[in-house]
């Protein structure tokens, strides 16, 4: 497997963990959370084909470290996944450094 | 100006994103240290991860389209600010989706 594809599933995988076993923010169970997720996701498909646009790249990937699958636009797909990771780190950061003002 | 347009674009994203601030009272602006403090470990992650890709050619950018100041690893300034700029505009959204769901469970829609 491509080493971006899997360096961006590891990093899901340990954001995902890291808020189930450790930061226990109780983020994933909130709507708020999820809607904030897909209005991102779609400035994400807006911003990010702006630049991987194969037409005239800003940012150029090496074919042989991705999939290859490069949708929607011509984002490849694990610059979804990377995005997930940076803004659900962040989040959850935030909302432990809320909760721990709060207490 | 082409140079500039990475840069534009991440500009773009924090105009767009500023009203959430006072519209849709997300104050996360207002709550500078809890943003530095949630946002800068993450970039810096991030950017440790974006200098191994670097330099393991998972990608590279386009010398047109970017300034061409590049930090220690290889990194574009570019590469950075999307690190603090991208994060800031994912606080804003959640904090104004948090007030917007707020008004709607208490039926106050036109608050």
């Amino acid at each position: 497997m491509p080493e971006y594809t899997i360096a961006t599933g590891l990093a899901c995988l340990g954001v995902v963990l890291a808020e189930l076993l450790w930061a226990r923010t109780g983020l994933f169970r909130t709507a708020q959370y999820w809607a904030s997720l897909a209005i991102v996701f779609g400035f994400q498909v807006l911003v990010d084909g702006w630049l991987t646009k194969l037409a005239d790249p800003i940012v150029f990937y090496a074919p042989e470290r991705i999939l290859g699958v490069r949708f929607p636009l011509d984002i490849p797909v694990e610059d979804f996944g990377f995005g997930f990771v940076l803004v659900t780190a962040v989040l959850i950061r935030w909302e432990r450094a809320k909760k721990r003002q709060t207490s | 100006m082409d140079a500039w347009q990475y840069l534009l674009v991440l500009a773009c994203c924090v105009l767009i994103t500023l009203p959430l601030e006072f519209v849709l009272r997300a104050r996360v602006y207002r709550r500078w240290r809890t943003l530095l403090a949630a946002v800068l470990p993450v970039a810096a992650a991030f950017a440790l991860w974006d200098a191994v890709a670097i330099a393991r050619g998972h990608w590279w950018y386009s010398p047109r389209y970017t300034t061409g100041a590049l930090l220690p690893g290889a990194l574009p300034v570019e590469e950075v600010a999307f690190f603090l700029v991208v994060p800031l505009c994912g606080l804003l959204t959640y904090e104004a989706v948090g007030t917007a769901l707020g008004r709607l469970r208490r039926g106050d829609a036109d608050a």
